[in-house]
């Protein structure tokens, strides 16, 4: 691998994560929509659930806005943003999402020595501008596996993972009722949580009787969409120790990506998303200096259910074939051994495309997660497979 | 009577591969350097970046490697329940297509499949799409 472990172990632990802040995902949901549309300013935007989030942010962070000096922004322009909240900066950028990329970013932006502490802006209105992510808005959007087939009706993102499920199914025997299990626990998860969008009780009885949207997948198979904003603030650790709240250290990172095959599906199926999930969990754990036993708290991006037993088998959690049984009896559950998703994920708490697990992240091994406390939570790993490959962040509780 | 279908993506490298459909002829670019099969069309060869690639006929047989079933209607040319095969082509290439003349469930991973066309048109133009019939 290309990767140089020396390096990467040198920048393990040096960054930590300092505040976080996030709108109110469920009441947003419940407050009816009005006429906000798409590109027209509305007092409920994209840059005012940002600069909620920021406030909130900066105030846990115990950090004054001039000690912020880099900017990462995803979901509206940094420049704009950084006018809004009155940034000056050293290194800013726009940043793709999904909770790892900027993570990763501003962890090396300051490791490198471009800044010193950096605010990471994840802000996104879907719901009230009517987002979808299948049919005819993406018709035509060219060459990736969810737009290139519209002629054969193949569209949207999870029913790649539909696909996937299906290798499994036909291969190892595994079931809809085996997968039903990461809903009905991320939502018993979400309903420990009070900003989560979606708190009913669902059960195994709920899901295997719900509506399939692609077989095999159920609609609780599939995350919510709505709006909101994420802010983490990223510091040097040997500032943190200053700071009101434990430090949550950058531990490790890993992300390999293969465009091979990427319009035909390549890593969303089976063989070859293994092989990128064990190549982006190898540098990971390797920067770290920790293996999957080490794990006490594991997230996926869970823009869909079956992302979960798929990554536990490349990350090494479970043999391959064997994730959705090990996700059973209570295993992923909060009180059990691998607590997952402990905030209820994207399928039940907020669509934030991964920053809202950097965030609970944080809450767990700051050991603020209140009713959903896993308990002795001094590890947490998040995991993303998504058209950028497969990546990774390690967390570890700082002093 | 040509089925209405969502368009296709034609971009630079495509309109050629949908002409040769269009004859009748399931034809992909072949590397005449390595053998490599490019899929979508693509300006070179993404094993060995030559950009000598000739326009082969394909043997059109393969195994189903995946398939899903649409239940929500995405489309209003697709009305559930809508099948999906992704098919391991003989030369390589994984290739979405629907199946003909099978019912979504009977559909299985490992069933040899031969292409076949059928008659369609987006708002592009007319055009024959290949589909996937037992072998």
């Amino acid at each position: 691998m290309a990767y140089d472990l020396r390096r990467l172990r040198a920048m393990s632990g040096r960054v930590a994560v300092v505040g976080v802040g996030d709108t109110d995902y469920g009441k947003d949901y419940r407050t009816p929509l009005g006429t906000r549309q798409r590109g027209v300013p509305s007092e409920r935007d994209s840059y005012a659930l940002a600069v909620e989030a920021f406030k909130r942010a900066l105030a846990d962070s115990g950090l004054k806005k001039e000690d912020i000096d880099g900017l990462l922004v995803n979901g509206a322009p940094y420049w704009r943003i950084a006018e809004i909240l009155g940034l000056r900066f050293n290194w800013g950028a726009d940043q793709g999402g999904a909770g790892y990329h900027d993570v990763a970013k501003a962890t090396e932006a300051i490791n490198s020595g471009r800044c010193n502490t950096v605010a990471i802006i994840k802000t996104t209105v879907q719901r009230s501008v009517g987002a979808a992510f299948g049919g005819t808005n993406q018709t035509r959007s060219g060459y990736m596996a969810n737009w290139y087939y519209p002629p054969w009706g193949f569209t949207s993102p999870g029913a790649q993972y539909t696909m996937a499920f299906q290798q499994h199914m036909e291969r190892f025997g595994s079931t809809e009722e085996q997968l039903g299990t990461v809903a009905v626990t991320f939502r018993k998860h979400a309903m420990l949580n009070e900003n989560a969008v979606m708190r009913t009780p669902l059960t195994i009885e709920d899901y295997t009787s719900s509506r399939y949207i692609c077989r095999p997948f159920h609609i609780y198979d599939y995350c919510i969409i709505n709006d909101g904003a994420v802010v983490l603030i990223l510091t040097r650790a040997d500032r943190a120790k200053d700071l009101p709240h434990t430090p949550v250290l950058v531990a490790g990172l890993g992300n390999y990506g293969a465009g091979i095959r990427h319009t035909q599906f390549s890593f969303r199926f089976l063989d070859e998303g293994w092989e990128n999930l064990k190549n982006a969990s190898d540098e990971a754990f390797g920067m770290a200096g920790l293996g999957p036993k080490d794990i006490t708290h594991f997230q996926t991006y869970d823009g869909y259910s079956f992302h979960l037993p798929m990554n536990l088998e490349g990350f090494g959690f479970c043999k391959r074939g064997e994730g959705l049984d090990f996700i059973q009896d209570g295993r992923i559950e909060i009180g059990g051994e691998l607590p997952c998703n402990t905030s209820g994920g994207m399928l039940s708490e907020s669509y934030m495309h991964g920053s809202n697990h950097q965030v609970e992240a944080v809450r767990q091994l700051r050991r603020e997660a209140g009713q959903r406390q896993v308990r002795g939570a001094e590890t947490s790993m998040f995991c993303h497979h998504g058209h950028s490959g497969a990546d990774t962040v390690i967390y570890r509780r700082g002093n | 009577m040509a089925e209405k279908r969502p368009d296709r993506v034609l971009g630079p490298f495509d309109a050629t591969f949908w002409e040769y459909c269009t004859k009748g002829e399931f034809r992909l670019q072949r590397c005449n350097a390595c053998g490599h099969y490019a899929w979508p069309p693509a300006p070179l060869c993404s094993e060995c970046l030559s950009e000598d690639l000739t326009w082969t006929l394909l043997s059109g047989r393969g195994k189903v490697k995946t398939h899903c079933t649409f239940e929500r209607q995405y489309y209003p040319e697709c009305p559930p329940p809508w099948p999906v095969v992704v098919v391991d082509l003989e030369e390589g290439p994984w290739f979405v297509g629907n199946p003909k003349g099978i019912n979504w469930s009977e559909l299985k991973i490992g069933m040899s499949v031969k292409v076949s066309f059928i008659d369609c048109e987006d708002s592009q133009g007319q055009f024959k799409l290949p589909v996937f019939e037992r072998a």
